[in-house]
Formats: C-alpha cells, sequence, structure tokens
C-alpha cells in the first residue's frame, strides 16, 4: 500500500502546526518525521479485504484511477498545509503595524479558481473511461445469480452448457469462479439491500430487492479471496461475510462435475443413516439437499418459505465441498487445514480446495455449538416470541433444540455430503 | 385572569385527562370508554377556552359588556345557517351519510361564526373595534377552512378537466396554465398599481373558467384509454385466458415500463411464429432459464410478430385441495400486440425436478423456453 | 407580527387597553427566574438555550460514540450487542447531526445574527422561541426510544426496506421518524424566520455586500434548509405510513422500488452537509480576519462560493449511491457534480489563508481552531476528491475510509469551527473570558485526539474495513505490526483523548463562570457590529440602531488609514464608540413580550407525535393542546406600554401593526 502514503503522511502533517519557539519546531520536526515513516509502513500486510491489491482486470481499472487520484491529492495536501505552516510561522504578530486593509486580488483568486478546474478535469476524464470501463458487459463467459438474504449469499449457477453446467448449481458460503474467465455476477436480494463485495476482483455493487445489478469479476489467479456485506442489512451485517474462491478453468470443470454428482444416501446401519433420518425430520423443512428421499422413495422438498420469512435457506448438497457454513461467519474447515488451503501455493490450491472437508479437518466445535443452539452463535430474529410482524416467520436459524444424540448423528450424516 | 366560569371548566379537563390518561393505561386505550372521556376532555378544554376568552365574570369586562349590550346588535344571518344546518342533518339521517357529515359541517361553522359575532359585539362599546375583534377570532378558523374547501374544489375539478383531455392534450393545458399562472404572479409581485379590482376580476374569471370546465368534463367523463384500462383490468382473474383465444379484455396500450428495466431476468421474444429468449447480461439466446427461487422474478415478454400473443408459464401440476382433481399449475400474460411489451411476476416456491419441468410457451408459436427452478 | 391597539381618544367609551383587550390568559409580563428563559422570544436567551441542549446532545452523541470505540477497540468485542450496536450509531450519527450540529449552528445564528445586522431582535419572536421548543420535544421524543423498547437500528440514513416494521420491529424506528419530523419543523420555521429577518431587518447602510461573511452563509444555509428540508418531511411521512398505517411505498412485493428513498434521503441529506458545514465556515471567516488584523482576502469570492457549494450542492445526491447500480451514465455525471463542488471549497481555503498572508497574526485559542479548522479541512476535502472517482468509490464507500473522510470534514471542520466560535463570542455573550491556557490545552487534545480517532480509520478503510459492524474478526485484519487490529486501539485510544478534550471545555466554561476575569468591551479588537454593544448585550441589543458605511463597519470606526503611509491608525477604543452610542440612546424601543404559546404548542406537537405510536386517543389530545394554543397565540395581547409604538403615531389613528409584536 506504500503507493498511497501521500494522502496517509499529510494528516500527521497537522501535527506541524505548533511553530511557536524554535525549541518546540524541532521536536515537532522530529515528530512529523516519525509520524511519516510510522504510516510509511504502517499498513497491515496481507490484509484479506485490502482496497489496494487488485487480483483481477476489474480492481486494476480501479487501482489505476487511484494511482492517478491519491498521488495529485496528496501533492496538492502537502502544498497547502505547507503553504499553511509557512504562513503561520511567517505572519505571527511579531509587533508590526496592522496591515493595509487590502480586501484581495481579482486575478489571484481567477488563478487560483482555474488550477483546481484544470487538475479537476484531467482527474475526470480518467474517471469517465474507468466508469464506462467497469460497466462492460458484453463480453460475459460465465453468469452467476447471487441473492443476498439476512445474513447469507446464495449462488447460483444458470444452466449453461458451454461452461459444463447442465444442471442448476446451488450453493452458498462460497462462490466458486474459474481463472481468467469474465464472470457476470447477477445480483438481487431476497429482503433488505445487501452489497456484494470482494475488494481484490471489483469494487462493490448493492443488491436491491425487485431489482438486478450487475457486477463482473474476474481473477487472475487461484486463490481465495475475501469480502464482506457493506450495505447495513440489520441485525447481523457484521456477520454476513463472502468469500470468492477462483479455480483453474480444469479444477472448476472438476468442481461443477463435483456439484452435479447424485446424491448417494448412506449406507443403512450407521450412524450417518440415522442422521439422515434426522435431518429429514428437523432439518428438511427449510434445507434442501437435492435427491433426498423419504422411507417411502419419494423426494422430500423443502419448503423454506413456510418457515422463513424472505423465503429460503441455504442449500446443503454437497455442503463439505465448501469452507464454511452460517453465511460465511464461521469456517467448516479447522484453522490447521484452513491455513493450508488459504496459504496455498497457487499451483497446488485447486487440489487442495477440491478436497473438500474431510472429517479431520472438520471444524467440529463450531458446527455443534451452531446446530445446538444457533442464534447463541451469531444474533438473528429467531426468537418465537418475536415473531409478531413478521407473520410468525424466522428471520435466520432458529433454537431446534435438538439433543447431544441428535447432533452426533446429524455431524455424522453432514459429512456425507461431499 | 382565569374567570369563575373557565375555572370550572379548565378543573373539568384537568379531571377528565387525569381520567383519561389513567383509562388509557388500566382498563383499555382502544374502546368507547377511552373515547368518550378524550371526547369529555377535548369538550371541556373547548368551553375553558372560549369562557377564558369571553371573559365571563370579569367584573371590569362585564361593565363593559352590558354597555356594549346596549346598542342595538348588527344583523345576522348565522342563524339561518345553523337552522339550515339542522335540516341538512335530518335529512342525512334519512338518506346519505355524505349529506348527514355536511349538515354537521355546515351546524358546527354556523354555530361557531354566531357564537364569535355574538361575543365580539359585547366586548366593547366601540363597534369598529368589536369588528376587529370579531375578524381576529374568526379569521383563525375561517381562511384555513375556507382555504381547505377551495383547494379541495380546485383540485377536484383540476382533475376531472385532466382525466377528460387526451394525453397530450393534459400536457399543453398543464404548461399553459402553470405559465399563466406563474407571468399573473410574477405581474401582481412587481406591479403594484395591478392590486385591487383588476386582480379580483382575472382570479373570478379564472375560478369561474375552472369551475365550468371542471363541471362539463366531470359529465362528459375521462378520456377513452382510460376507461379502457379500467375495463380490461390486468389483474381479474375472469379476464385471465391463457390460451389462443383472442380475448376482448386487453390492455391494448401496453408499453414499455421504465422502471423495470433494471429488474428483468430474461426476455422473451416471438418473432417469426417461433420463440426465443435471452437473458440479462447474456447477448446470445438461451433455451433454458434459470429462475431463482422464492424471488419475485420479472420476465419481459416482447411480441414482434403480427399476430397478438401472450406467455404463459407451465408449472407442472399439482392436486387442488378444493377439487380434489390434479391441475395444471401456471399463469400468463395479457395478451401483446405487435412490438408489445407485457411483463410476468413469478415468485416460484418450488424447485423444478426431472419429472416436473417449468417452461414457457406462445400459445400460437413454435418452440417452448425451459424453466429450471434450483 | 401583531395587531397592537393604540389608546383611543377620551371620547371612546369603556376604553379597552391593548393589553388586556383580548385573551383571558395575558401575556407573561416581565418575568424573572425560570419564566424568564421559559417564555422568553428575546434572540439571546433563546440562542443561549440553543447551545446548551445542543451541547447537551453533543455530549449524548460522545458518549455514544466512545461506547462504540470501545466495542470495537478489540475483535469480537463483548460491550455491546449487536442489537445495541445498531442503536448506537444510529443514534450517534441522527444526534449529531440534528441535535447537536444543526441546533448549535442554530445557537450562533439566532444570538449573533441580529447583532451583526444591528437588529433589534429577529422577525417573528415567537416563532423563533417555538422553533427552539419544538427542536427540544423533537430531541426527547427521539431519545425517548432508549427507555420505551429500544432506539432506532437502521443507520442514520434509514435505508428502505430494512427500515420497514418486520425488519425494524420494535418502535425505535417510529420515535426516529417523528424525533426528525418534529425537529425538521423547528428548522424550518427557524430557516424562513432568519430568512426575513437577514433580508428585512439589516441596519440602514447594511446592503447585502456589506454584510459579515458568517450572516452570509447563516443565509445561505436557510435557503438550504428551505429547499431541502421538504424533501426530508416527505419521505419521513411516507415512511411513517409504511410503518405505522400500512402503506406500501417501499415494499418490494408490492412493487416498490426501494431506490425511491435513497435517492428522496440523499437529495435532503447531501445539501445537509453544507447546512452543518457552512455556518463553521462563516465563523472562522469572522475569527481569521480578526486576529489577522485584516480583511477577508476577496470577500465576494468567500460569499459567492458559499453560494455556489450551496447550490451545486443540490445537484451531487447521487455521490452517496455510485453502489446502488445507477447505471454508467448517471454515475459519471454525479461524479462530475462531484468534482466540480470541490472548486469552491478549494477557493475557500486559498482566501483563508491568504487572509493571514501579510497580517499581523495574533494566536489564541480561537484563531487556533480556526487555523485547526483549515488544515483538517483540507485532509478531509482532499479525501474527498479521492471518492468522487467513482470506480474508485465503489472500493471506498460504506468503509472506515469513509468514516474518516467525514469526520475530518465534519470534526475537524465543523466542530472546530464551533469551538473557534466558542472562544470568540464567548467574552460577547457572558462578559468573561474562556481561560486561554485551558483553552490550549482543549486545542491539543482535541487535534491529537482527533487525528488519533480518525487517521487511523483512512488505513482501516482502504485495507478493507466496513462501516456499521458490531464486530471484526482477527482473520481480516490482517498481518504484522501495525496490522488493522493496531489501527482500531490507536483509534479508540485517541476517541478518549478527544474526550479529554472535550472535558477539558467543560471544566473551562464551569472555571471561567466561577473565577473567570471580566472581559474588556472590544478583547479581540474586533471588526463586526455586535461588539458595538455591551457584554453582555442589553435586550434591545443597540442603544441606537447603527448606521453602516463599511464592511467591517466596527473596525472602520476604530481605525483610519493613514493615507501617507497606507498604514491604519487607531483613532478610538471601542469602549468610546460603546459609551457614545449609550449617550445616544434612543427613547422609544419597543421589545416583542414574552409568550406561554410556542411552548405550549411545542408540548402539543410532541404528544400528537407520540400519538402516532400510541394511538389515536392520544393524538386526539395532542391535536386538542395544538388547537388551543394556536388560538391562545393568535389572540395574544400586546404589552405595548403607551409610549412604545414604533414609530410614534404622526396621524392619530389608534390601530397599527407592530412588527415587534
Amino acid at each position: 500500500m506504500s503507493h498511497i502514503d501521500p494522502v496517509l503522511t499529510k494528516e500527521k502533517a497537522i501535527d506541524t502546526v505548533t511553530p511557536v519557539k524554535s525549541s518546540r519546531r524541532r521536536i515537532v520536526t522530529a515528530l512529523a518525521g516519525v509520524s511519516a515513516t510510522v504510516f510509511l509502513t504502517g499498513c497491515a500486510t496481507n490484509a484479506p479485504q485490502d482496497t489496494f491489491v487488485p487480483k483481477g482486470p476489474n480492481a486494476k481499472i480501479i487501482d489505476d484511477l487511484n494511482m492517478i487520484v491519491f498521488p495529485i491529492a496528496g501533492v496538492v495536501g502537502v502544498i497547502v498545509l505547507a503553504l499553511a505552516t509557512y504562513i503561520f510561522m511567517k505572519f505571527r504578530d511579531k509587533g508590526q503595524a496592522i496591515p493595509a486593509q487590502s480586501h484581495g486580488k481579482p486575478y489571484v483568486e481567477i488563478t487560483l479558481t482555474i488550477v483546481p478546474a484544470l487538475i479537476l478535469t484531467v482527474v475526470g476524464v480518467f474517471t469517465f473511461r474507468g466508469i464506462f470501463d467497469l460497466a462492460e458487459t458484453k463480453d460475459t463467459e460465465l453468469i452467476i445469480n447471487v441473492t443476498g438474504q439476512q445474513w447469507w449469499w446464495e449462488y447460483d449457477y444458470p444452466v449453461q452448457a458451454d461452461q459444463g453446467i447442465s444442471q442448476p448449481i446451488i450453493s452458498s458460503g462460497q462462490l466458486v469462479i474459474p481463472v481468467g474467465t469474465k464472470v457476470l455476477l447477477r445480483e438481487t436480494s431476497r429482503d433488505v439491500i445487501h452489497s456484494y463485495w470482494i475488494p481484490a476482483l471489483n469494487g462493490k455493487k448493492d443488491a436491491v430487492p425487485g431489482r438486478i445489478h450487475l457486477l463482473r469479476l474476474e481473477a487472475d489467479e487461484p486463490g481465495i479471496y475475501a469480502g464482506q456485506c457493506t450495505e447495513f442489512c440489520g441485525l447481523s451485517h457484521a456477520n454476513m461475510r463472502m468469500e470468492a474462491v477462483a479455480l483453474s478453468k480444469e479444477d472448476f470443470a472438476k468442481w461443477v462435475a463435483g456439484q452435479q454428482k447424485a446424491y448417494t444416501a448412506p449406507a443403512a446401519g450407521t450412524l450417518a443413516a440415522e442422521g439422515e433420518t434426522t435431518f429429514i425430520n428437523q432439518c428438511s423443512r427449510c434445507h434442501q439437499v437435492n435427491g433426498i428421499k423419504d422411507a417411502n422413495g419419494k423426494p422430500i422438498i423443502s419448503a423454506p418459505d413456510e418457515n422463513v420469512y424472505s423465503g429460503a435457506a441455504p442449500n446443503l448438497s454437497h455442503l463439505m465441498s465448501r469452507n464454511t457454513f452460517a453465511g460465511a461467519m464461521f469456517d467448516l474447515v479447522n484453522e490447521e487445514c484452513r491455513a493450508d488451503v488459504w496459504n496455498a501455493k497457487s499451483e497446488e490450491f485447486g487440489a487442495k480446495y477440491l478436497a473438500g472437508v474431510s472429517e479431520d479437518c472438520l471444524n467440529e466445535k463450531d458446527l455443534r455449538a451452531w446446530l445446538r443452539n444457533a442464534p447463541a452463535m451469531k444474533p438473528m430474529y429467531a426468537d418465537p416470541s418475536n415473531l409478531e410482524k413478521s407473520n410468525g416467520l424466522y428471520r435466520g436459524m432458529p433454537n431446534l433444540g435438538l439433543t447431544e444424540d441428535d447432533i452426533d448423528k446429524l455431524v455424522a450424516y453432514l459429512l456425507t455430503l461431499k | 385572569m382565569f374567570t369563575p366560569g373557565s375555572k370550572y371548566f379548565l378543573g373539568l379537563t384537568g379531571l377528565s385527562l387525569v381520567s383519561a390518561v389513567l383509562y388509557t393505561i388500566f382498563v383499555n386505550p382502544s374502546d368507547i370508554g377511552a373515547v368518550a372521556l378524550f371526547g369529555l376532555l377535548l369538550a371541556g378544554a373547548l368551553v375553558a377556552g372560549f369562557s377564558l376568552f369571553t371573559r365571563d365574570g370579569d367584573a371590569e369586562t362585564e361593565a363593559e359588556a352590558v354597555e356594549a349590550a346596549a346598542y342595538a346588535p348588527t344583523p345576522s344571518f348565522w342563524p339561518i345557517v345553523f337552522a339550515l344546518g339542522a335540516a341538512v342533518v335530518l335529512l342525512g339521517v334519512a338518506t346519505h351519510p355524505i349529506v348527514f357529515v355536511l349538515g354537521i359541517a355546515v351546524l358546527v361553522g354556523g354555530g361557531v361564526e354566531w357564537t364569535i359575532q355574538d361575543w365580539a359585539e359585547r366586548a366593547s362599546a366601540d363597534a369598529e373595534f368589536n369588528d376587529l375583534v370579531r375578524h381576529r377570532a374568526i379569521g383563525a378558523l375561517d381562511y384555513p377552512g375556507l382555504a381547505a374547501v377551495g383547494l379541495g374544489v380546485i383540485a377536484y375539478f383540476f382533475s376531472r378537466i385532466m382525466l377528460a383531455a387526451s394525453k397530450d392534450g393534459a400536457s399543453v393545458i398543464f404548461i399553459v396554465v402553470a405559465t399563466a399562472i406563474m407571468v399573473f404572479a410574477f405581474l401582481v409581485a412587481t406591479k403594484p398599481t395591478l392590486r385591487g379590482k383588476s386582480v379580483a376580476l382575472v382570479v373570478t374569471a379564472g375560478a369561474l373558467l375552472l369551475a365550468v370546465a371542471g363541471v362539463a368534463t366531470a359529465i362528459s367523463g375521462e378520456r377513452s384509454e382510460l376507461v379502457e384500462y379500467a375495463e380490461a383490468d390486468h389483474y381479474s382473474k375472469t379476464h385471465r385466458e391463457c390460451g389462443e383465444e383472442e380475448g376482448k379484455y386487453y390492455d391494448h396500450e401496453a408499453n414499455n415500463t421504465v422502471s423495470l428495466r433494471s429488474a428483468v431476468l430474461a426476455t422473451v421474444f416471438v418473432e417469426d411464429g417461433k420463440i426465443r429468449a435471452q437473458m440479462i447480461g447474456l447477448e446470445k439466446d438461451v433455451d433454458t432459464i434459470t429462475v431463482p427461487r422464492s424471488n419475485a422474478t420479472n420476465i419481459l415478454f416482447r411480441n414482434l410478430d403480427e399476430e397478438d400473443h401472450r406467455l404463459v408459464v407451465n408449472l407442472g401440476k399439482a392436486v387442488n385441495d378444493e377439487t380434489g382433481k390434479e391441475e395444471e399449475l401456471g399463469t400468463c400474460t395479457q395478451l401483446a400486440g405487435k412490438n408489445q411489451e407485457q411483463v410476468l411476476t413469478l415468485n416460484i416456491k418450488k424447485p423444478s425436478s426431472e419429472e416436473q419441468g417449468y417452461s414457457f410457451t406462445v400459445p400460437g408459436a413454435e418452440g417452448e423456453i425451459k424453466v429450471v427452478v434450483p | 407580527m401583531a395587531i397592537i391597539e393604540r389608546p383611543g381618544s377620551d371620547t371612546t367609551p369603556a376604553v379597552v387597553t391593548a393589553s388586556q383587550s383580548l385573551g383571558a390568559v395575558k401575556r407573561p409580563v416581565e418575568t424573572k427566574g425560570w419564566k424568564e428563559w421559559l417564555f422568553t422570544v428575546d434572540h439571546k436567551k433563546i440562542g443561549i438555550m440553543y447551545g446548551v441542549v445542543a451541547m447537551f446532545f453533543f455530549i449524548v452523541g460522545g458518549v455514544e460514540a466512545l461506547l462504540i470505540r470501545l466495542q470495537l477497540a478489540a475483535p469480537n468485542g463483548t460491550i455491546l450487542s449487536a442489537d445495541q450496536y445498531n442503536q448506537m450509531f444510529t443514534m450517534h450519527g441522527t444526534t449529531m447531526v440534528f441535535l447537536f450540529a444543526m441546533p448549535m449552528a442554530a445557537a450562533f445564528a439566532n444570538y449573533f445574527l441580529p447583532l451583526q445586522i444591528g437588529a433589534r431582535d429577529v422577525a417573528f419572536p415567537r416563532l423563533n422561541a417555538l422553533s427552539l421548543w419544538l427542536l427540544i420535544v423533537g430531541g426527547l421524543v427521539l431519545n425517548a426510544s432508549w427507555f420505551l423498547g429500544g432506539a432506532a437500528d437502521g443507520g442514520w440514513f434509514m435505508y428502505a426496506p430494512n427500515s420497514g416494521p418486520v425488519f425494524s420491529p420494535s418502535n425505535g424506528v417510529d420515535y426516529w421518524i417523528l424525533g426528525l419530523q418534529i425537529a425538521g419543523v423547528a428548522s424550518l420555521i427557524g430557516s424562513i424566520n432568519l430568512i426575513v429577518t437577514v433580508l428585512n431587518m439589516r441596519a440602514p447602510g447594511m446592503s447585502l455586500m456589506k454584510m459579515p461573511v458568517f450572516t452570509w452563509m447563516i443565509l445561505v444555509v436557510q435557503f438550504l434548509l428551505v429547499f431541502s428540508l421538504p424533501v426530508i418531511t416527505v419521505a419521513l411521512v411516507l415512511l411513517m405510513f409504511q410503518r405505522s398505517y400500512g402503506a406500501t411505498f417501499f415494499d418490494v412485493s408490492q412493487g416498490a422500488d426501494p431506490l425511491l428513498w435513497q435517492h428522496l434521503f440523499w437529495i435532503f441529506g447531501h445539501p445537509e452537509v453544507y447546512v452543518l458545514i457552512l455556518p463553521a465556515f462563516g465563523i472562522i471567516s469572522e475569527v481569521l480576519p480578526t486576529f489577522s488584523r485584516k480583511p477577508l482576502f476577496g470577500y465576494p469570492f468567500v460569499v459567492f462560493s458559499g453560494a455556489s457549494i450551496g447550490l451545486v450542492g443540490f445537484g451531487v445526491w447521487a455521490h452517496h449511491m455510485f453502489a446502488a447500480g445507477l447505471g454508467p451514465v448517471s454515475v459519471a455525471v454525479f461524479s462530475v457534480a462531484t468534482m466540480a463542488i470541490a472548486i469552491p471549497t478549494g477557493v475557500k481555503i486559498f482566501n483563508w489563508l491568504l487572509t493571514m498572508w501579510g497580517g499581523k497574526v495574533w494566536y489564541t485559542t480561537a484563531m487556533k481552531f480556526a487555523i485547526g479548522l483549515v488544515m483538517l479541512f483540507t485532509v478531509g476535502g482532499l479525501s474527498g476528491v479521492t471518492h468522487s472517482v467513482a470506480p474508485s468509490d465503489t472500493q471506498q464507500t460504506d468503509t472506515y475510509y469513509i468514516v474518516a473522510h467525514f469526520h475530518y470534514v465534519l470534526f475537524g471542520g465543523m466542530v472546530f469551527g464551533l469551538f473557534s466560535g466558542f472562544y470568540y463570542w464567548w467574552p460577547k455573550v457572558f462578559g468573561k473570558m474562556l481561560n486561554e491556557k485551558l483553552g490550549s490545552w482543549n486545542f491539543w487534545l482535541m487535534v491529537i485526539g482527533m487525528n488519533l480517532t480518525f487517521g487511523p480509520m483512512h488505513i482501516l478503510g482502504l485495507q478493507g474495513q466496513p462501516r456499521r459492524m458490531y464486530v471484526w474478526t482477527e482473520a481480516r485484519a490482517g498481518e504484522g505490526m501495525f496490522n488493522l487490529a493496531f489501527w482500531n486501539l490507536v483509534a479508540s485510544i485517541g476517541s478518549f483523548i478527544l474526550a479529554v478534550g472535550v472535558l477539558v471545555f467543560l471544566i473551562n466554561v464551569v472555571y471561567t463562570a466561577r473565577k473567570g476575569k471580566a472581559s474588556p468591551l472590544d478583547p479581540w479588537d474586533a471588526r463586526t457590529l455586535e461588539w458595538l454593544t455591551t457584554s453582555p448585550p442589553k435586550a434591545h441589543n443597540f442603544d441606537r440602531i447603527p448606521v453602516v458605511h463599511h464592511l467591517d463597519e466596527f473596525f472602520h470606526r476604530k481605525y483610519e488609514e493613514d493615507t501617507a503611509t497606507h498604514t491604519m491608525k487607531k483613532i478610538a477604543e471601542g469602549e468610546d464608540l460603546v459609551r457614545a452610542e449609550e449617550e445616544a440612546a434612543e427613547k422609544d424601543i419597543h421589545l416583542p413580550g414574552p409568550s406561554y404559546w410556542p411552548l405550549v404548542l411545542a408540548i402539543g406537537v410532541g404528544i400528537l407525535g407520540m400519538g402516532v405510536v400510541y394511538g389515536v386517543p392520544i393524538m386526539v389530545l395532542g391535536g386538542a393542546i395544538v388547537l388551543f394554543a394556536s388560538y391562545g397565540w393568535v389572540l395574544e395581547p400586546s404589552v405595548a406600554e403607551d409610549i412604545d409604538f414604533d414609530p410614534p403615531s404622526t396621524d392619530g389613528s389608534t390601530k397599527e401593526i407592530a412588527p415587534l409584536g
């Protein structure tokens, strides 16, 4: 982030407004130097949401604009503040006579109006081009519907034969995209306004209910890019996170194949099979698992709209192919495995990510706590006594009152959803 | 400053306030008891107010009042208005609630005017001053009241004219009238000599013109398109025929709806008797449209053919709880003529499956577009 | 205005005197003690009350801010729950904007605007009192929500549909709507009042271009309010009907577009930003020339740049919505318009610097705060330019970078301006000097605290920390010594230093009230008319309405230019001038009498508002009080003494309109 330093250092230049005594002036100069150094090195390294580390062409367009406007602002700032400091020192009351009462010089005024106008015209021209470049959607290669809901994102991949998507894929928690592909997100929302933001890939765009907004993403290399909902969306706004996973084109094809794999019920008699029954009784009301069948062999279709105000709940087919749950608030993998995936080299990343969540890697602590009492883990409107205005419908996952036994079975079952 | 009469009524007001608040908190805030207590409160406050303003029991002003009363009272037509109000109220009881309300309004208005005139005449022995007193008291009621009635009448007549005029005509009328008012106001503001009778003349003429035009247009009715819209009734179930038939009722004026531009997921076209579709963000034809589940989604239908067409969405079959029979689910748009558009808003709660595929079709055109709901 | 009754001739029987002619509830006369304040219509007392109320809410909003910073000092903060945090930042923003910044500007405007233009009071004194009481009632309604089921939790911008009854089920948003609606009425009344005052009541000789810049900026602000407040009023009415009476203006399932609210809110909200900052610009445009002993450099440029900021401010609202999906054409237009507004703002900065150029600069605390404003506002203005570039803004909006930007503008700009005003005008208002030593502590603590609090937020935002999150996690904070955790902690520490700075000011106030030394009449060698009277000023402001010949009239009465050397020579002291005025005092000064009704009416409006939440009976009660108070107001008698007619009768008529009734 070193290139934005001119702007940041100038804040500290304010501290230099102390030129009263010369000894104090030296101290102040020293202080200013120290603070400038602090700001030069003063940024976090590797911040996952750093806006100055573009990892794709769209973010690069923005970064190029930043490279114009931030230095200009910095230089202007330094000049103005230096001039101001000079004036304060120079024209202190040293007993001089009351000056002539001059009311200003028009040519100075006009110059000082025209110069900023010219600078801004230059910035404006580049801005114009940037805006229209970013709005380009004609050469899109992959479309993904992104639907915001309190407090998670649903990603669904419409049927697109040329990307190998023959049946719709529906997922949440992590957006998976192929690298070097122009991906278009079609954002909307089921309840309030949310905003989709992966800083490394592009700026943010609001997901507004009743409207479809387009946002282009493209990643240059495989990896995980973090993001965060940035339009205040109620109680758990802070917990509405996202992660974009970029895979090489071959790995993406494998991922697509994995997501379209048919459901296999757990073998009879296992703990997981008991877990399937618990899932059907407790979870299927809201959460869909594609292909799951009841005892009579009839497919089970969930009806989240009858229980949840906004109308949907995350689809849990292939849950264990994702690394997060509960709106990406919690990791589905434990810390060790998470670090392994996040820090993987880009050529190894795909294989590690596609391995999914094994039993050893599972973050059982958070998953169990979530199943035990979800509202205690994440603030939600899920208290049955407080649903008067939403017609008794929940906003978020309620406490299901599961026994520890149920939870054991469910965890065993969920682990089979590869 | 508090006169004896007012003290009694102020006490009553205070007491009813206390009991009303207690009643609201401890008994029931929204039943007739609360309304009655608050009514009593209001009545007490009003009478107390009048009592204060009329200075009843104030020795000094009573002396004046006695003196003032020695003069003959001025003629008044408020008793007649009051009586008229009473008659209208009775008529209202027999005929229509609106007449009743009107009667109450006349009754209350006449009563207040009468009371204040009577009160003002006792204010002092100076008739001119009494007139001023009356104006100040009644003006606070008169002017807002008359202004509200006047604005209501203007709004009503003007809306009748605008509804009767053709679409373009209405724009022209609006511009002309607005400009005329602006110019007139400007003249009045800048040329003080214009004030007085000439202004009154213009305003009266304008009001008359508005009234005549308003009455005429109210009788002649709204412009034909509006009548047609009202008859077509987009949302009436009885007008929904999803087959090939040419419905009598449809929106001939259907056209581009600007506000939907950013909210359309896909557009379905009919061209040369064939159906094709495009999705937003992807500028090529698709044969499958994926619609998110449980979220209102707009699909635009655009007819490029000569014949009228409509878009039909087929959402599988389900057993009707009432009849016990299996029925086809789905809905359709109104008919759209050449180059016209219709929007279908879908909120599909159930996912599609292999057995139960969803689709868009257009009666009278070839082909279908598959609908997938994940 | 009121109609007052001139005593008639002896021939009229049963004379009714003016003071008792109409209405049995007489006007309060010569009130003392608490009544002196409750029923006053004196613009100076109202101004002081505005100031006290605003200061109270500044402390309330400040405590809310400290709680926010405490919560965010460390990851996964547990001081506040998610719900409490959302209420806290909503109310912090709302309180600071509507209950501190606007009333404090109104305090200065009320007190000094009539004094600066040589008037005895504002045009409509009772309406002035009504504005104050409505503001207080609005503030109480807004904050009552804390004790009645929870405050509003949708952010000060209250975006639909998150503000709807389902998504915000407590009554907090209802109180928010009503509180703002009432406070909005207060501002609207106040702005009309001040516009009329400035346009009609300037002292003889004071043309618009001889008006002090502070008055000019206040005038611009009042026009901004008159045109922007109706928009928020409409928006609030729509939201109120949506929440309380089942309307569907922002209900998407009924075909509404939630962006409607955003447009309405920001068409009001952006001019509102200039409503907040321009009074501070006005204050320092008085302070800088005074302490530089030079007139403001380029007075007409400063005035017209202020006016053009106000005008262009109406055309840039959508820059708050660059991420809202407006489409590239609108975004490009608003982006350029936003850049354009930087130009007049830059002009102001240069003019202030050039005012000091060649001056004889005297570093009092007031001057320090003014210089602080120039420096800090420059930083805030330049970060503003970076997000006028719309694509960059899509990375910055709703992050802490924006928080840093507007706190540099509003705290470094507006609050520093207001503090400069406190130190500059305190001797005028209270006749005592604020302690300069404590003032210096106050200034430096605030500068350091302010930069420590909001400086790091630039880094936090640019490195990806969004706003309005009740917790942040270590996982997204990055690595290294200076990661986001470090800067969050620094910001929290800074906020407490800032709070100590404000505390020092309060200590200074108490100290000054007890032990402060009396101020000379003209402690700063000032330039404008408010110093041409005693400190504190008499009830009627000026013994003789001054006749104005110059911009900076007071200065030019004290100094004369030596035609040979072009230096300024002192020819009179401020005390001499004031004494001269006292000796030539006018006799027939008519002042408006105090009144009960503004207070009663405001209370009625408050109860009426509560009725929206608590049902029709309460509304009926409030309505009855409003009606009753309106009648009392209309029929209120004048307390004019027989000699008080202004101007004295010449034609023997017995009735006339008194402009100051």
